[in-house]
């Protein structure tokens, strides 16, 4: 069947069919990417913390603006190439698009695995923290989860003596976890007491698990069985019971409406019970001896007595010490606790010196001591430079809030190697993907234990970190599945479309230049990206 | 837009040339925010720098658009299919931005007096 107007343009709209298609499609782009851009604007006027300015790296942002523009001119280069029936050229201007597109996407891999292994900590006293965790060893081996992942050092460790689960709720691995440990640890996590329930309407109570008995997935999986039947039991005996009730309410007052009846039925739930069977909602185990077990800061809700992990299972004993152990400090951040100092009218340097990280750890005061001469060097530079006001008495330009109070990891190096501010000599790899932390050492990235209650709010530099990392992770991302989506289609053209060319160039052609607008358009939206996320 | 092969070696010509701005655009962005002798306003970040800086990236987006997309010299259709999801943006964006001053996290306005 031959499919009308893919070359000649219909006489109505002037124009072919899949050209109205793609402009109808990047339309609806437009409203997509614009709703993204216009929540950048208000997030951040809304933003209740200092937005990360110029956070990140900008030569890798640079570079990936460098290989779309190219590849943009590169793709419509193809088009002519296809206009001019040289299929060659065509090959080699598509084949060098499709080649930036993996580029592109190389580089940003590299950038989203940079993110998403650095740690940020906001402390009790808003101070961030940022850095790479340290990860649990045995000897000199790893230890590892079930999952065979390494553990990193920021475990919560509870001298446990009592865990109750939900029969409902319970999470497998996790249960599987506490036995590892409970093995490992030499403890044994039995059932605390006989689990005696009704399992047959009218019998005597059975039981269905004995005190003593070890802890496993099969064990909870009967009890929940026995729950789940009881409740499904209980559940269905009760609304019968009470359509029974209505059922001689609506007999003996016919002339009344359901509203005017609906708080005098009701059912005798004392008469239910000796037909209902027994649920076992929970289930409670004891751990015996009491053992230092560990739990992932985002799985437990922890307290000193009782605490709580995200599948309701309690979690029983003394909770001890369970420092974050950052195994290479890389960046101290003051500006939001500076932020709100002078939002409660003290004075943010006062507050600085007063906090808990500057006074409790001499690293943090020495690079805090070290920030400060080149604050002092900045606004002597910046004196000199640009004079002073006339009219206000005061210098014409100040040294940033970054530059005021956040000490990052390149002014680490230059603290380390005795330069100035942005003198450091860091190297190319370095800028794509983070410090060189081995060959530069504990005396630059320095070891660092904070303890739990310090811990105010701890995530990766993920979207959970702030809402400038959602809205980096939400447009980079779609953009690059765009990337992806529009490089699928040029290298299906590249590879696939010799048969359409001897067919009918024109028909290729004017494929090529759709594809081609798809491309220009994820261009245009990364000219707007790379200024929004990366410089301002 | 170029149909015969001398309107299209012309128009292969002005492509080289816009992508060449367009590098030099990428560049001066860049350098409005990182070197001091192109930081207009005051010292760092700051609305001039945003102003600037956007302006720029408006100036490459509308090259892209008018010369690799041919909309210089498009047919009528096309002008109003793009041109009405620009305005669409604007006017959600514009209904958002009058939220701004809504009254939700003032506890005045929840304390029901």
């Amino acid at each position: 069947m031959e499919i009308p107007y893919i070359v000649t343009p219909r006489k109505d709209t002037g124009l072919f069919n899949s050209k109205i298609a793609i402009w109808l499609f990047l339309a609806s782009e437009v409203m997509l990417f614009g709703g993204f851009f216009s929540a950048y604007v208000f997030l951040r006027l809304g933003a209740d913390y200092p937005w990360p300015e110029r956070t990140l790296p900008v030569l890798p942002g640079l570079i990936n603006t460098f290989v779309l523009i190219g590849s943009s001119v590169t793709v419509v280069f193809a088009w002519a190439a296809l206009k001019m029936r040289q299929w060659r050229k065509f090959q080699l201007f598509m084949g060098i698009t499709v080649f930036c597109a993996l580029i592109f996407m190389v580089l940003k891999g590299v950038e989203y695995s940079v993110k998403l292994s650095h740690q940020a900590v906001r402390l009790q006293d808003f101070t961030v923290i940022e850095g790479h965790l340290g990860y649990e060893k045995d000897g000199n081996q790893y230890v590892l989860d079930h999952n065979g992942k390494k553990i990193e050092e920021n475990l919560i460790y509870i001298e446990t003596s009592k865990v109750t689960f939900s029969t409902v709720r319970f999470h497998k691995p996790w249960v599987e976890e506490l036995l590892t440990q409970a093995e490992h640890k030499k403890t044994k996590i039995t059932l605390a007491e006989d689990v005696l329930v009704v399992t047959e309407k009218g019998k005597p109570q059975v039981t269905i698990a004995k005190a003593g008995e070890t802890l496993s997935v099969d064990l909870l999986n009967r009890i929940q069985k026995a729950h789940l039947a009881a409740r499904s039991h209980n559940g269905a005996y009760r609304t019968a019971a009470l359509r029974r009730e209505w059922k001689i309410a609506k007999a003996n007052n016919p002339d009344k409406k359901d509203w005017q009846l609906a708080s005098t039925v009701s059912i005798d739930t004392a008469a239910l019970e000796p037909q209902l069977l027994t649920e076992v909602s929970t289930v409670a185990f004891s751990v015996n001896p009491p053992a230092a077990l560990d739990f992932k800061p985002r799985d437990i809700k922890e307290a000193d007595g009782q605490s709580r992990l995200r599948d309701d299972t309690v979690i029983e004993g003394k909770l001890l010490d369970s420092p974050m152990v950052f195994h290479h400090v890389d960046a101290i951040d003051f500006q939001h606790l500076a932020m709100r100092a002078v939002k409660k009218g003290d004075d943010p340097i006062v507050a600085i010196e007063n906090s808990w990280l500057v006074k409790n750890s001499p690293f943090a005061k020495e690079a805090w001591e070290w920030n400060k001469l080149q604050v002092a060097k900045i606004e002597k530079k910046l004196l000199e430079d640009y004079g002073i006001n006339e009219a206000t008495g005061k210098p014409n330009r100040e040294p940033t809030l970054k530059e005021r109070y956040r000490i990052g990891w390149k002014d680490f190096v230059s603290k380390a190697t005795g330069v100035d501010r942005d003198s450091a000599d860091i190297k190319i790899k370095e800028e794509f993907t983070g410090p060189n932390y081995d060959g530069r050492g504990e005396e630059t990235f320095p070891e660092f234990s904070l303890p739990r209650e310090q811990v105010s709010f701890a995530a990766k530099f993920t979207p959970a970190w702030n809402t400038y990392y959602a809205l980096y992770f939400t447009m980079t991302g779609l953009h690059g599945l765009h990337v992806i989506g529009g490089a699928l289609v040029l290298a299906y053209y590249l590879f696939f479309g010799k048969k359409m060319y001897l067919e009918n160039p024109e028909w290729l052609a004017n494929r090529v230049e759709i594809g081609g607008l798809f491309w220009h358009f994820v261009d245009l939206v990364w000219i707007f990206v790379f200024p929004i996320m990366y410089l301002m | 837009m170029a149909d015969s092969p001398e309107a299209i070696k012309k128009a292969v010509r002005m492509y080289m040339f816009i992508g060449g701005l367009l590098f030099l655009g990428t560049i001066l962005t860049v350098a409005v925010a990182t070197v001091p002798a192109f930081d207009i306003g005051i010292h760092g970040f700051d609305k001039w720098d945003c102003i600037l800086g956007l302006a720029i990236a408006t100036t490459k987006a509308t090259l892209v658009a008018a010369i690799f997309m041919h909309l210089n010299h498009e047919k009528k259709a096309i002008y109003w299919l793009f041109g009405s999801s620009f305005v669409a943006v604007t006017s959600l964006a514009a209904l958002t931005a009058l939220a701004l001053g809504d009254p939700i996290f003032d506890a005045f306005f929840y304390s029901g007096r």
